[in-house]
């Protein structure tokens, strides 16, 4: 099976929605287990990846290549590096918790489950896509799904119900609907997801078409272009040729990771989503856009990513403050997890921004940790939801008497997600703010706030569901109990802390897919510096790579260092 | 194979396809006069055969390679005649199935409705060969004929008449526009096939001539601005009819503006690349805004389409032998799409007697398989992966990108984007609203049939186009003489069929 497991990860959700068409919703047990086997297919072929990835060969690995189109260029051609390999297996995982978190919904069950395992299967498919064409076919092919997920399985926000005027129902069907921002409704909610993510994804396809364009090699394959493609000083409306596809495609797929300002609709889909569409949205769908800057930006552009990536830099800290302020004064508990989320999302953008081998790798990390975690916030906020209907924080309370699994759970996954020693998020965010202190200072000043915010919020949040004087609304509430229950928030867990204590498979792994990326991008010399002459640069590159390659070997030491002593 | 300019028996065989479907359009005809106790949908089936067999001797036709022209060049058969007949009578088989039950409604003349279905798709047959102005004049009002008529066939409904007398009073003004434009040619270069007129000079009266012949083709793939009857017709004529419309006319006149732009044009390309990215701008944004506010959803497909027309320009606009095997493919997988959602808006009218989107509401509970059907065909207008809608996108914008049309395609990309708004709107209707009657809706056999086509097109182009790809691009080969290469260098593939 060993180099069809690429195969089996991506098509097993697919064949299982075709699958599910021909069962019929009275028999709900016979849909869920045919959902939750296509799952387990695909979660058992990602954990071989994972474990047989061999990080000492590096590269890409468990290639598959079949030609789509000729005229055009396109192959499926899939693959996974380093980057890719952890953020599959986080995708897996979370649909296959998901499957069991969401056991109960009984309206339109096959449904569910088909659009469930068509969006998982498409954010799949981005990640292990080496060919521009299909990796932006997979990630257009995830945002459709969130629709109808959001708005058929969704819930309005609380204070929804209270704005409804008497013709609420009319009005929010015309085309005033689209402006009514004052509306809290599932729909708003679907329709600004899907619109924002579209329009962004359609500005991040131009710069893929200038792409194809511009480096006349008539193919969307990445591997290919990132050898040939050369877009340096090609003059064009005052810049260069390079600098607008970045740009482009880096606030395209920015979008949807989501970067500070452009992250307005995502809490509002996280509310409205039902909890299992909200784990792998915030868990995966949102890693999406880095991995997909990685992937194209980094990999096609690497000169030009040196010279813009401090933009992200910036925008970053506005990410996590704003977030986090937000997070902080909200009162309904996805609200908080979502603004969290794109919160911590600022984390992985400095990773990424400072560009170096430390950094980059926490960068990726805290990708596959931040999954674990968010995920086990919004499926038990969703499991408060289904038990007592409600997502107001003041108004609950006291919930741990009733729940004492649930609360348990639910410190763990505040321990992860504030990064505390023991889970993976902490080696990610020391990797983070070890690798960017001599880049950025002050980002990472800024990243130690949003640390204390996060705690500051998430304690709040835990205080108002758990603590305090019960609501004796909520006296019916009771715990996770089955096995079908627990079983997703166990393995989540099981995994978060699993890789915080055993991390070195993980950081080996995402290092071999780091290490050749930054290096490509801090040895090439622009032009610019180099002189004139061509024995300069030359000589300037051989220095580099020299460089570039005894410190690979540095680092790692360093950081197995740094991580020991966290452990103590 | 090479043809004698006298007329043989061997001539004959290339007007194989259309001496066979007139002969069985009279079969058709008698045997509905001749037995009138005969269930009206056996002359719907009984056409539909004829139109099969048809469609087997085209392909017979494109698997040996027949081709060549007939009547000093009047009548051309070459792989891209052939294949716009295939898709005109793939389209009309299906329209014949979907009105089926439909055809009940009409008072009179149910058995006429047939022939008029079969003369129509045989005009546009001739227009899809038609390689000199005279024989686009003819064969154009040829098939316009018979749409005049079947626009207004529900005689007691006003919407109809309404529709039918302003589609008849702007195509009689088309063609006016038409013969007057065809004179100036004429007299301008003394020539009338497309082919002889390459080397002529760009005067005034030429360049009149073509505007007022692009003006007449612009009302029949209604592209802005001479869109002005479409939502009108579109909305009064009967829905099989408005299907029928909505794909095939516009497929034949796309056939013949390849020939005037590709081939009788080619040398004054740069004149006319901005006259095409201007009506195609204006038509995709014109027809997404307004579709945004309509309310019904034959109506709301009509603007739709007028956007569809807009973003098919953009590879005409490209003009070159990658823009015109975009077209070929984007026209291929509207058929589908846009058929299946028309088969879908005339189930639901069956069972509820209208079309507004209101009337959408929670179909899903009421038919999922509707609901589901009308959502992919839907997403494929919008051009979502991983249906054919999709990659016909994408190979129009690739197309135009290697021309270097950025404006273009940033509006055509954008335009995506609202187009979505409003296809969503419907899909809101039909997945999140609850029904108000949740009785279910039935679908008959030869609707369902119409739908599993559609489905399976645009499933089947979206995930493997490449055989489709093979087939569009050896069908424009012709135009690889005329158009210069084109910036990339096609690797050649197997001849489709050996």
């Amino acid at each position: 099976m060993g180099e069809y497991a690429l195969l089996y990860i991506l098509f097993a959700p697919f064949a299982g929605a075709l699958g599910l068409i021909f069962v019929s919703n009275r028999q709900p047990l016979l849909v869920r287990s045919i959902a939750a086997s296509a799952a387990c297919v695909s979660l058992v072929a990602s954990l071989y990846i994972f474990y047989a990835y061999d990080p000492a060969k590096g590269g890409f690995q468990f290639v598959q290549r079949f030609e789509w189109s000729r005229q055009l260029g396109i192959s499926l051609y899939l693959g996974v590096d380093g980057i890719g390999t952890p953020l599959v297996l986080a995708s897996s995982i979370l649909l296959f918790a998901g499957i069991f978190v969401s056991w109960h919904i009984k309206d339109r069950t096959k449904e569910f489950y088909i659009w469930l395992l068509i969006l998982a299967a498409a954010t799949i498919g981005v990640f292990m896509s080496l060919d521009l064409f299909f990796l932006y076919f997979f990630y257009e092919m995830s945002v459709i799904p969130m629709y109808l997920l959001l708005g058929m399985w969704g819930s309005h926000t609380k204070k929804y119900l209270e704005m409804t005027d008497p013709e609420g129902l009319k009005r929010r069907d015309s085309v005033g609907f689209i402006l009514n921002f004052g509306s809290n409704s599932k729909e708003y909610a679907a329709m600004k997801l899907v619109l924002f993510l579209s329009a962004f994804a359609v500005v991040a396809l131009m710069g893929i078409l200038l792409i194809y364009k511009y480096s006349g090699l008539n193919t969307f394959d990445i591997l290919v272009l990132r050898e040939q493609a050369n877009f340096m000083n090609i003059p064009v409306l005052g810049t260069t040729l390079d600098k607008i596809i970045w740009v482009l495609v880096f606030f395209g797929f920015a979008s949807i990771a989501p970067l500070w300002p452009l992250h307005s609709w995502s809490p509002v889909g996280h509310a409205a989503a039902p909890a299992a569409t909200s784990m792998l949205h915030a868990g995966v769908l949102m890693k999406l856009g880095h991995f997909s800057i990685i992937r194209v930006a980094f990999e096609i552009l690497p000169e030009t990513t040196r010279e813009l990536m401090p933009i992200a830099a910036v925008l970053c800290m506005f990410s996590i403050i704003y977030g986090g302020f937000v997070a902080f004064y909200a009162k309904d508990t996805k609200y908080v997890i979502g603004y969290s989320s794109s919160s911590h999302m600022g984390y992985v953008f400095l990773g990424m921004a400072a560009l170096n081998y430390i950094s980059v790798s926490g960068a990726v990390i805290y990708m596959f940790a931040h999954a674990m975690a968010t995920g086990m916030l919004f499926a038990m906020a969703g499991w408060v939801y289904d038990q007592t209907h409600s997502r107001d924080i003041p108004s609950l309370g006291g919930l741990s008497n009733k729940m004492p699994f649930i609360s348990a759970c639910f410190i763990v996954a505040c321990m992860a997600s504030i990064g505390m020693p023991g889970t993976v998020n902490f080696i990610a965010e020391i990797l983070i703010i070890v690798g960017s202190w001599n880049k950025y200072p002050v980002q990472v000043i800024v990243a130690m706030l949003g640390i204390v915010l996060t705690l500051a919020y998430l304690f709040k949040m835990m205080r108002g569901l758990f603590y305090g004087p019960m609501n004796q609304k909520y006296s019916h509430a009771h715990d996770a109990i089955s096995t079908v229950d627990r079983l997703p928030l166990l393995i989540m867990v099981a995994v978060s802390v699993g890789f915080g204590i055993f991390p070195m498979h993980l950081y080996d792994v995402v290092r071999s897919g780091v290490d050749p990326l930054v290096s490509r991008i801090t040895r090439v010399v622009p032009v610019a510096e180099a002189g004139e002459e061509l024995g300069v640069r030359g000589k300037a590159t051989t220095s580099e790579k020299t460089s570039a390659s005894l410190s690979v070997h540095k680092p790692i030491s360093y950081t197995s260092q740094v991580l020991r002593e966290g452990r103590e | 194979m090479t043809f004698s300019l006298n007329m043989t028996v061997s001539d004959l065989l290339l007007l194989l396809p259309e001496i066979f479907l007139t002969c069985w359009l009279c079969v058709v005809l008698i045997v509905d006069f001749s037995l009138p106790r005969l269930p009206k949908e056996r002359l719907a089936y009984l056409s539909v055969a004829g139109l099969v067999v048809t469609l087997g001797c085209l392909g017979w036709f494109d698997l040996n390679h027949i081709s060549g022209t007939l009547f000093g060049n009047m009548f051309v058969l070459d792989r891209m005649a052939i294949f716009f007949k295939v898709v005109i009578l793939g389209a009309t088989i299906l329209v014949i199935l979907a009105s089926i039950e439909y055809v009940n409604r009409f008072t009179l003349f149910r058995g006429e409705y047939y022939c008029l279905v079969v003369m129509a798709a045989l005009g546009m047959m001739f227009m899809a060969s038609a390689n000199d102005l005279l024989s686009v004049f003819v064969s154009l009002e040829f098939a316009t004929l018979g749409f005049y008529v079947l626009v207004s066939y529900l005689r007691d409904d006003l919407a109809s008449n309404e529709g039918g007398l302003k589609f008849f009073i702007l195509g009689v003004f088309a063609a006016g526009l038409l013969a007057y434009g065809i004179s100036l040619v004429y007299g301008e270069t003394g020539k009338l096939v497309f082919s002889d007129m390459t080397s002529a000079q760009a005067t005034p009266g030429l360049v009149i001539g073509f505007l007022l012949i692009f003006a007449s083709l612009g009302f029949k793939i209604g592209a802005v601005p001479f869109h002005a009857w479409i939502p009108d017709t579109y909305h009064g004529a009967p829905t099989p009819v408005t299907t029928f419309l909505s794909i095939a006319p516009k497929a034949a006149a796309f056939a013949i503006l390849l020939r005037i732009f590709l081939v009788a044009l080619v040398t004054f390309k740069p004149l006319w690349v901005s006259l095409l990215v201007a009506v195609s701008i204006l038509s995709m944004t014109y027809g997404n805004i307004v579709a945004i506010a309509q309310r019904n959803i034959k109506r709301l497909l009509a603007y739709s389409g007028i956007a569809q027309v807009g973003n098919v320009l953009i590879g005409l606009a490209a003009g070159t032998k990658m823009g015109s095997d975009a077209i070929l493919f984007y026209l291929l997988a509207y058929l589908f799409a846009n058929i299946g959602a028309f088969a879908v808006v005339i189930a639901v009218s069956q069972a509820i007697g209208r079309d507004e989107i209101e009337d959408y509401r929670g179909l899903n509970r009421r038919s999922p398989f509707l609901a589901f059907a009308m959502l992919l065909f839907l997403l494929s207008l919008a051009g979502v992966p991983p249906l054919a809608g999709f990659i016909g996108k994408l190979y129009i914008f690739v197309a135009a990108i290697k021309e270097g049309l950025y404006t273009l395609i940033a509006v055509g990309l954008i335009n995506i984007v609202i187009s979505m708004y409003y296809y969503l709107i419907v899909v809101k209707q039909m997945y999140i609203n609850e029904p108000v009657d949740p009785s279910p809706i039935g679908i008959s056999g030869p609707m369902k049939a119409v739908i599993y086509i559609g489905l399976a097109g645009t499933l089947v182009i979206g995930i493997y186009p490449q055989p489709f790809t093979d087939w569009v691009v050896s069908a424009t080969l012709m135009f690889a003489n005329f158009v210069g290469p084109s910036a990339t260098v096609i690797p050649p593939g197997p001849p489709l069929g050996g």
